[in-house]
């Protein structure tokens, strides 16, 4: 099971540790907050609770930029 | 949920709300023409210059201050600041135009090296320099209130959302500096006629919100964070509220109601004349005889 992952103009693929990955669980991988970032799941704007399957291209936007 | 579609694109913590793309959009355009309705911030007819960088915040003010020009009650039009910073504004100028375009509006862009010839990189190199924050606040209200009276303008709208407002009443406070506090609100008058009201419809719209706006309405924003930015009191502040934050999702929205029940008494009890008269140098207003323009300048070696 694999996701993509879009972030700062990179694009990698991302295995799927079980069915109930969250947006949430990637920010914390990513040590980012959900206060900072909006996510997209195939293109349309998602809350971080929403799960990923597999397949999914998940896009995460930083929208504040700290200092 | 208000109309039942499930594809929810915010929770918020503040009142555990859930809402869709559009009713997400809704609710955000209703509340800055609330705050703009409540605190007056335009009349009928105004011309109304937008400080328009091209971020999420000024791009989001100009799409909901643009409702109002398609009704014909008001005028628009921008100024964008180029502070002369490499690889950074450049893409900021490029969006700025392209809205301004894009929407009819008289545009213009101003830089730093026009203006006082010198850029942000340049004075970043100079062994003297303040931090780039003190000069880009300074210089570029300086260039924004001459832009407002070479367009006519009446007001000049900026994008301050709820965060940037917490965090400068916080600042203020903690740092007891009570004439800057009664400074801060929806609308700033200023005694000199040189200096056009500045208002702020965005004040109590969150950061992130205004963020997740320009996303669900596809609006192209530059997002980038600028390359000067440091460890700087308010960041320190704005650490501090966004924990606070966490637990108490209410306490941006708490802290601005109650500043704003205090700023009457604030202004009241706090009054005095500002002398305001005009700069020796620029002719620019100022309560000194030399602005903080022209010293920071003097001080570059540009005088
Ligand atoms: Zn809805
Ligand atoms: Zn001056």
């Amino acid at each position: 099971m694999n996701f993509t992952l879009i972030f700062k103009n990179n694009k990698e693929t991302r295995s799927l540790a079980n069915d109930n990955t969250t947006i949430n669980d990637i920010l914390n991988d990513l040590d980012l907050s959900s206060e900072t970032v909006v996510a997209k799941k195939n293109g349309e704007i998602v809350i971080e609770d929403e799960k990923i399957q597999d397949g999914d291209e998940i896009q995460l936007i930083q929208i504040i930029y700290g200092g | 949920m208000k109309c039942g579609n499930p594809k929810i694109i915010i929770k918020r913590k503040q009142s555990g709300q859930t809402l869709c793309k559009s009713c997400f959009v809704e609710s955000i355009q209703k509340k800055a023409i609330k705050t703009i309705k409540q605190e007056n911030l335009i009349d009928k007819g105004d011309n109304v210059l937008v400080a328009l960088s091209g971020g999420k915040d000024s791009v989001a003010t100009l799409d909901i201050l643009n409702t109002y020009k398609e009704r014909n009650i008001i005028e628009l039009c921008a100024v964008t600041i180029d502070e002369g910073i490499a690889n950074y504004r450049n893409d900021g100028v490029a969006i700025a135009k392209k809205h301004a375009k894009r929407l009819g509006i008289e545009h213009k862009v101003v830089s730093f090296k026009y203006s006082f010839d010198i850029t942000l990189d340049e004075i970043m190199k100079n062994p003297n320099h303040r931090i780039s924050c003190s000069y880009c606040g300074v210089f570029r209200r300086w260039i924004i209130n001459r832009a407002a009276r070479d367009f006519e303008a009446d007001k000049i709208a900026t994008g301050h959302n709820l965060d940037d407002e917490v965090q400068a009443i916080l600042m203020n406070y903690l740092e007891g500096n009570i004439d800057n506090l009664t400074m801060i609100g929806a609308k700033t008058m200023s005694h000199s006629p040189l200096f056009r009201p500045k208002i702020k419809p965005l004040r109590e719209i969150p950061e992130r919100e205004i963020g997740l706006y320009t996303i669900a309405k596809d609006l192209d924003v530059h997002l980038a964070g600028c390359p000067y930015a440091q460890e700087s009191f308010r960041g320190e502040v704005s650490e501090i509220i966004k924990n606070l934050s966490k637990n108490h999702p209410t306490i941006m929205y708490s802290t601005l109601r109650g500043f704003d029940k205090i700023k009457l008494a604030l202004k009241k009890e706090h009054k005095h004349d500002f002398q305001f008269d005009t700069c020796i140098k620029c002719g620019e207003p100022s309560s000194n005889e030399i602005c903080r323009v022209c010293t920071f300048l003097d001080e570059l070696g540009k005088a």
